[in-house]
């Protein structure tokens, strides 16, 4: 049996970079990999370092919704491929939803399918929840009190970076779920055996699997999530480089004047001082992370694409702010 | 000249909208843009030379120096929005061979 890990947890709330943290770890050795993300253009795959072979991006719609069947699929293909040796032998499955997935209609499709029934078995639901951000997410965002109440660990993330926030943050995970072992992350990092930690028992969760499932349930049987129509996930993609300093003013503005409805900001950033050494930018409401430079370009697109999730945000205005600031700070290098 | 203003033009047109506010954007023969609203009139000029900004942000007559089109859109939301809750952040992606 092939143990399934579903990594779950709001927008910007650490996933990917836990993940990029446990796969380097010899535990995952043997780990394939599906990523699914919210929007035109994934970013995720390009920042995790996993082998090809083993990897899957499912994009252009959410796992929780128009995938499920898709992902059903797709782990059917990865094991039949596994069994007839073309790809690597591996043991264990991670799934990274979006951040934006109800958890509970994927655990669905993984338990009742039959022929994935019979192959896997569901090793748990593991929950980032954002040490600065989540008390507030929680409170705001009804699928991340989902996404906290099904885990069968949670994992709090940034706490390097929270103060006083985290004790909030934990009082308010311990309300929704006490079953649930709680794990710090510092820096993206955790002991790597607290994946491995126990098992999912659906009937153990504090909130039933099947109470969230059934608000959801239409006539026909079928799933019905609802996103917020509000919310809308664009790239913005520009094949010239762009100035150090326009984007350190682009992310300011951002921030500033978008607050609470930039749900995330991520990217890679070909800068004209750094051509060979992309920028990862990172950003969740009004909080942004430092740039990571990467050795490389991990592949040869070169362009610059940041992908956003916002809220009543339109996508001309950032990239008519991106293209303006970026002319003006050119202007100002010129006329020097 | 006027790609330029016209890229400006819109950005200020596109921040209206993007904070829910009611107004018009127009470029002005002089080369300055003037923004109307309910809340007044904002006009927003290149500064002349000599001076330690690249704009002048004049809100009901009074003028302001402004350092980049960043400081003009704070300038702008600010005489428009009053209260909004600003976020103040400050990022520096410095590139690796200077940090």
């Amino acid at each position: 049996m092939i143990g399934v890990t579903v990594l779950t947890g709001f927008l910007g709330s650490g996933k990917t970079t836990l993940l990029r943290h446990l796969l380097r770890q010899p535990e995952f050795s043997r780990t394939a990999v599906i990523i699914n993300e919210f929007g035109e253009i994934g970013l995720d795959h390009e920042l995790v370092e996993a082998s090809t072979d083993s990897f899957i991006e499912l994009a252009n719609g959410c796992l929780c919704c128009r995938l499920r069947s898709d992902l059903a699929e797709t782990i059917a293909a990865m094991v039949d491929r596994r069994d007839r040796g073309t790809v690597p032998p591996f043991s264990r499955i991670v799934i990274e939803t979006s951040g934006l997935a109800d958890p509970a209609p994927i655990l669905q499709t993984l338990m009742v399918d039959p022929y994935l029934g019979g192959r896997l078995k569901l090793s748990g639901v593991v929950t980032t929840v954002d040490a600065v951000n989540g008390a507030s997410t929680l409170e705001r965002e009804q699928i991340s009190v989902k996404q906290a109440a099904l885990a069968d660990r949670l994992v709090v993330t940034k706490s390097d970076l929270a103060g006083p926030s985290a004790s909030v943050v934990l009082h308010r995970l311990a309300g929704l779920n006490a079953r649930a072992p709680v794990a710090l992350a510092h820096h993206g990092r955790i002991d790597p055996r607290i994946i491995d930690a126990g098992r999912f028992e659906p009937q153990a969760s504090s909130v039933h699997i099947l109470s969230w499932l059934g608000s959801d349930v239409a006539g026909d049987g079928h799933l019905h999530t609802q996103h917020d129509p509000a919310i809308q996930a664009y790239a913005i993609r520009r094949n010239q480089p762009i100035r150090a300093v326009a984007l350190t003013l682009f992310l300011e503005t951002l921030a500033e004047h978008c607050g609470t409805d930039l749900l995330r900001l991520k990217g890679i950033v070909n800068v004209l001082e750094c051509p060979d050494r992309p920028a990862v930018i990172h950003g969740v409401q009004h909080v942004f992370h430092p740039p990571e430079w990467l050795e490389r370009w991990p592949s040869d697109d070169h362009r610059t694409r940041i992908v956003l999730i916002t809220r009543h945000i339109r996508q001309r205005w950032v990239e008519v702010l991106l293209e303006a600031l970026d002319a003006e700070v050119s202007a100002v290098s010129v006329r020097r | 000249m006027s790609t330029r203003q016209d890229l400006i033009c819109e950005l200020l047109s596109e921040s209206l909208l993007a904070w829910g506010l009611a107004g018009s954007v127009r470029r002005e023969p002089d080369g300055g843009i003037l923004m109307t609203s309910d809340l007044g009139r904002i006009r927003i000029e290149p500064s002349p030379l000599g001076l330690p900004f690249r704009w002048i942000v004049v809100v009901n007559d009074r003028s302001r120096g402004a350092v980049s089109l960043a400081a003009v859109l704070r300038q702008v939301r600010a005489a428009l929005d009053p209260g909004y809750p600003a976020s103040r952040v400050r990022i520096a992606p410095l590139p690796p061979l200077f940090s």
